[in-house]
C-alpha cells in the first residue's frame, strides 16, 4: 500500500485537474464572448503578427528579386509600393521601379568592394514560372494579417497569369474577400480572373460593377481617394461593356476615368470615338445604368 | 603535428559521442520535411523556402556546435582536471590550442557534410537539379568561416572564467558581424566624431564573416562567387584565425594552472 | 648517479589572495636533488609546497626564481616529459573515452611505435587487471579503476621517471600493496620514482631517500636508514618532530 500511494496521489491530481479544466472550459468560452478559438498565428503572436506579415510579404518582394534588395538599412531605397510586383514590362510602374532598386552606389572602400563579390548585385525578377517561389511568403504574409490586400492581389494575379493556376487564385482571393468583404481591389481582381482566365465577362461585369459601388462607399468621401484604382475599375468595365455593345455605359465609365486618370487626352479620344459610333448606331437611346 | 592530431582526435570523438550534434540535425531534419510538406496553392514545385529555411538551420546549428563545443574545450579540461596528465605529457601549450583548434574545426566540417548531404538530397529531389560545384563552394565557404568562429571563442575560453559567459558573448559578437558587418562604414558616415572614428575602426578591425553567407545564392540558384575570390576570402579567414589563435596561445601560456 | 630530478633555488610566489599586493611564498630556495634508480619519498604537511614543487616539475606553473630539470632538460621545454610518468593525486581522465582509446592516446602522444602500442596496451591492461573494461567508458568505472587507468596511462611510455602524487589515497589495502608492488617493480628495472605521501609506513618501507619540506622550505633531505639511525624513532616520528609537532622531543 505504501508503495501505491505516490501513484495514487499522482492519480488523484490528475483527475483533479481534469475536472477543473472541464468545469473552467464554458467559463473561458463566455469570456471569449462565444468566439472560437483562432489561429496558431494569433495565439501566438496576437496583435504583433502583422509586423511578421509585413516581413513575409517584404520576403515574397526579395523571393521576386531572386535576392538583390536593399538591407535595412538601404530601406530608404526599397520600393515604396508593390505595385511592380505586377507590373507589365515597359510600364511607367516598371521603370520607376528600375530607378529605385538601383540602391548600390559605388563601393567605399576595399572590403566593400571585395565583399560585393559574395553579395548579390544584379537585378532581376523572376519568369518563366518561377514566380510560384513568392507564394509561401504571401500565404504566410495572409494567414498573419488577413486585411493586407495587396497580398491577395499579387498572389492571385501571379497564380492566375503565370502559374495556370485561375481556380486557386479564385479561391483565395475569396478567402480575402471573407476577411475584407468590403474591399473594392480584391472584387477588381476577382473580376479580372473571371474576365480573362474564364472568359466569363457577365460575371466579371457585375463582379467590377460590385467594386464600382464599394469604391464609392470607401473612397468617394476622402481628401486624397485612389483614382488609380477608380481608373482601372473604370476603364475595365467600359472594355467589357464595349465589347458586349453597350456604349452608352462604357462611356460613362470613360468619362469616369477620364476625370481622373494623369493622361486623360487617349481615353477623351476613345470616348469621341465610342461616341460616334454611338451615334451612327441604333437612334433609340439606351439608359445608362449609372 | 601528430599530438595536435591526436588531440584533434580526441576532441572529435568527443562531439559524436555527445547527444547535441544529433539532437540539432534531427531537429532541422524534421523542421524541413515539414516545410516540404506544405501544401503551397497545390504547386509541388516550390523549393526556395524550403532551401531557405533548411539553409538557416543549418547555418545557426552550425554556429551552435561550433561555439558550445569549442566554448567548453579548455574550461572543462581545467574543470575536470584532465589538462594534467595532458600537460604532464611532452605537450606544450601552443599544441593544445591548436589541437583544440583543429579538433573543433574538423569536428565542425563533419557535422556541415552531413547537414548539407541532407540539404542537397532535399533540394537536388525537388529541382531535378545538383549543382555540386555550388554546394561545394558554400561548405567550404561556411567550414571557413567556422574556422575564424572556432578560434575566436577559443580565445574567449581563456579569457573568460565561464563558458557560458563565453558563449553567450561571442554568439552576440557573431551575430553582430554577420548582420552589421557589412553596414558598419555606412554607419559610421552618419555619426558624429569620436563616434564615427570608432565605428570605423570597428567596421576595418572585425572579421567580415558576412562575405561567407552566401546562402542568398545557394536559394536564388545565382552563380556562386568565383574559385578566385573564394580562394582569397579562404586565406582573410585564415589569416584572421590565425592572429586569434596566437592571440589565446598567448593568454593560455601564462596562466598558472594550479592543482 | 646520473642526476634524473634537480631543483636548484627553486622559488615560487603567488599573490595571496585576500591582500592586496602582499604574495605567499609556496616554496623558498629549494634544492633537490634525485640520482637514477632511486625511489624517493617527497613529504611534508599540507601546504608544505610539495603539490607546488610538483606542479613546477610538471610545467603546470613557472617557478618565480630558480630553475628545475628532468634528464638535465629545464622543465620549461615540453621535451623534459618525454621520459616521464604522471600519476596525480585525483584521477580524471577523458569520460567519453574507453580505457584503450585513453591509452592509445596518450601513446600517440608519446610517439610510441605503432608496432608496439597494442602490445604495450595490453601489457598495462593485464597489470592494473582492467582487461575486462578496456571498451567501456571511463564514466563507467568505479572511483579504484579511474585509479588503475591512471596508473596504466603513467607507465605507457615506459618512463624512466614516475612522478605519483599521493599514489595510495583512497585505495583499499589491496590497491595499495599493487601500487607497492609495481614501484618495487619498477626500482629493480632501474626506474627512478619520485612521490609524495602521507603514509608514512610505507614510504619507510618503499623509499631510498626521502625529503621533508614544510612552509615551502627544505627541512630534512637524506637517505631512509640514515634518518632513522640518526633520530632513533620511526619516520613519523621523524616527521612530526621536524615540523614543530613534538617540541620536547627537539631536545634529543
Amino acid at each position: 500500500m505504501k508503495r501505491a500511494t505516490p501513484y495514487l496521489i499522482f492519480v488523484l491530481l490528475a483527475i483533479a485537474c481534469f475536472s477543473v479544466a472541464t468545469t473552467l472550459q464554458s467559463r473561458v468560452t463566455a469570456w471569449n464572448n462565444g468566439h472560437d478559438s483562432d489561429s496558431v498565428m494569433k495565439v501566438l503572436l496576437g496583435d504583433g503578427r502583422r509586423i511578421f506579415a509585413n516581413q513575409a510579404f517584404v520576403e515574397a518582394d526579395v523571393y521576386f528579386h531572386a535576392g538583390y534588395y536593399p538591407s535595412v538599412f538601404d530601406q530608404s531605397q526599397a520600393p515604396k509600393d508593390t505595385r511592380h510586383l505586377t507590373a507589365k514590362e515597359g510600364s511607367a510602374e516598371e521603370e520607376e521601379h528600375e530607378r529605385q532598386m538601383n540602391f548600390l552606389g559605388p563601393p567605399a572602400d576595399w572590403i566593400e568592394r571585395f565583399g560585393r563579390h559574395f553579395l548579390i548585385t544584379e537585378h532581376e525578377h523572376l519568369g518563366g514560372g518561377k514566380e510560384r517561389e513568392i507564394l509561401p511568403w504571401l500565404k504566410l504574409s495572409a494567414e498573419l494579417d488577413p486585411q493586407r490586400i495587396a497580398t491577395y492581389t499579387v498572389a492571385a494575379y501571379w497564380l492566375r497569369k503565370e502559374l495556370g493556376k485561375p481556380a486557386e487564385a479564385e479561391q483565395f482571393l475569396r478567402e480575402g474577400l471573407r476577411n475584407n468583404p468590403n474591399s473594392y481591389e480584391l472584387l477588381f481582381e476577382l473580376g479580372r480572373l473571371y474576365n480573362e482566365n474564364y472568359h466569363d465577362r457577365a460575371r466579371a461585369r457585375n463582379v467590377w460593377d460590385l467594386a464600382l459601388k464599394r469604391w464609392r462607399t470607401q473612397e468617394g468621401n476622402k481628401k486624397e481617394p485612389d483614382n488609380q484604382s477608380l481608373e482601372e475599375i473604370a476603364i475595365n468595365l467600359a472594355r467589357a461593356e464595349e465589347l458586349d455593345g453597350d456604349l452608352r455605359n462604357a462611356i460613362v465609365h470613360l468619362e469616369i476615368a477620364a476625370k481622373v486618370s494623369p493622361r486623360p487626352d487617349a481615353l477623351r479620344e476613345q470616348i469621341t470615338e465610342m461616341q460616334r459610333k454611338l451615334n451612327s448606331a441604333s437612334p433609340t437611346p439606351e439608359q445608362p445604368r449609372h | 603535428m601528430n599530438i595536435v592530431f591526436a588531440l584533434a582526435g580526441v576532441v572529435m570523438k568527443e562531439m559524436y559521442r555527445r547527444k547535441d550534434f544529433y539532437v540539432l540535425f534531427v531537429l532541422t531534419a524534421v523542421m524541413t520535411l515539414m516545410m516540404a510538406s506544405v501544401n503551397f496553392f497545390h504547386d509541388a514545385k516550390v523549393v526556395r523556402i524550403i532551401k531557405d529555411v533548411c539553409l538557416l538551420l543549418i547555418w545557426l546549428s552550425a554556429l551552435v556546435i561550433a561555439v558550445t563545443m569549442t566554448a567548453r574545450q579548455i574550461p572543462a579540461e581545467r574543470e575536470n582536471r584532465t589538462i594534467f596528465p595532458l600537460l604532464a605529457k611532452p605537450v606544450s601549450r601552443v599544441q593544445v590550442v591548436l589541437g583544440k583548434f583543429a579538433g573543433c574545426w574538423f569536428a565542425c566540417g563533419l557535422a556541415l557534410l552531413v547537414f548539407y548531404l541532407f540539404f542537397i538530397l532535399i533540394s537536388g529531389t525537388r529541382e531535378n537539379y545538383w549543382p555540386m560545384l555550388q554546394f561545394f563552394k558554400a561548405i567550404w565557404l561556411q567550414w571557413t568561416m567556422l574556422g575564424v568562429v572556432v578560434s575566436l571563442v577559443l580565445l574567449g575560453s581563456v579569457v573568460f572564467a565561464a563558458p557560458s559567459s563565453n558563449a553567450t558573448i561571442c554568439f552576440v559578437v557573431i551575430a553582430g558581424v554577420l548582420l552589421l558587418g557589412r553596414h558598419l562604414n555606412h554607419l559610421a558616415v552618419q555619426q558624429a566624431e569620436p563616434l564615427r572614428t570608432v565605428v570605423y575602426a570597428l567596421y576595418f578591425m572585425v572579421p567580415h564573416l558576412e562575405w561567407f553567407d552566401v546562402r542568398d545564392f545557394v536559394v536564388n540558384d545565382r552563380p556562386l562567387p568565383g574559385l578566385v575570390d573564394c580562394g582569397l576570402a579562404t586565406c582573410y579567414a585564415a589569416l584572421y584565425s590565425a592572429v586569434l589563435l596566437f592571440a589565446t596561445w598567448l593568454v593560455f601560456r601564462r596562466k598558472a594552472l594550479n592543482q | 648517479m646520473e642526476t634524473i630530478l634537480e631543483t636548484k633555488n627553486l622559488r615560487v610566489e603567488f599573490k595571496a589572495q585576500h591582500s592586496r599586493g602582499a604574495r605567499k611564498v609556496a616554496v623558498d630556495n629549494l634544492n633537490l636533488k634525485v640520482g637514477a634508480g632511486e625511489v624517493f619519498g617527497f613529504l611534508g604537511p599540507n601546504g608544505a609546497g610539495k603539490t607546488t614543487t610538483m606542479n613546477v616539475l610538471l610545467g603546470f606553473v613557472n617557478a618565480t626564481g630558480g630553475d628545475a630539470f628532468l634528464f638535465g632538460v629545464n622543465v620549461r621545454e615540453p621535451i623534459a616529459r618525454q621520459r616521464i610518468g604522471y600519476l596525480p593525486e585525483l584521477t580524471y581522465y577523458y569520460k567519453f573515452l574507453t580505457a584503450e582509446e585513453l591509452l592509445r592516446f596518450y601513446a600517440r602522444i608519446f610517439k610510441v611505435p605503432r608496432a608496439e602500442v597494442d602490445q604495450r596496451i595490453d601489457q598495462l591492461l593485464k597489470l592494473v587487471e582492467l582487461e575486462h573494461a578496456r571498451k567501456r567508458p571511463i564514466k563507467t568505472y568505479s572511483k579504484g579503476m579511474q585509479q588503475r587507468v591512471g596508473l596504466a596511462q603513467a607507465l605507457i611510455n615506459n618512463p624512466d621517471l614516475l612522478i605519483l602524487d599521493e599514489p595510495t589515497s583512497g585505495l583499499d589495502p589491496l590497491g595499495r600493496m599493487k601500487v607497492r608492488e609495481i614501484i618495487q617493480r619498477l626500482k629493480s628495472e632501474g626506474k627512478t620514482v619520485f612521490f609524495s605521501s602521507h603514509e608514512l609506513g610505507e614510504v619507510e618501507t618503499v623509499c631510498d631517500r626521502v625529503a621533508i619540506i614544510n612552509q615551502g622550505e627544505l627541512k630534512v633531505e637524506g637517505r631512509v636508514d640514515a634518518l632513522l639511525d640518526q633520530y632513533h624513532s620511526n619516520l613519523e616520528q621523524i616527521f612530526l618532530k621536524i615540523i614543530g609537532y613534538q617540541p620536547q622531543l627537539a631536545a634529543l
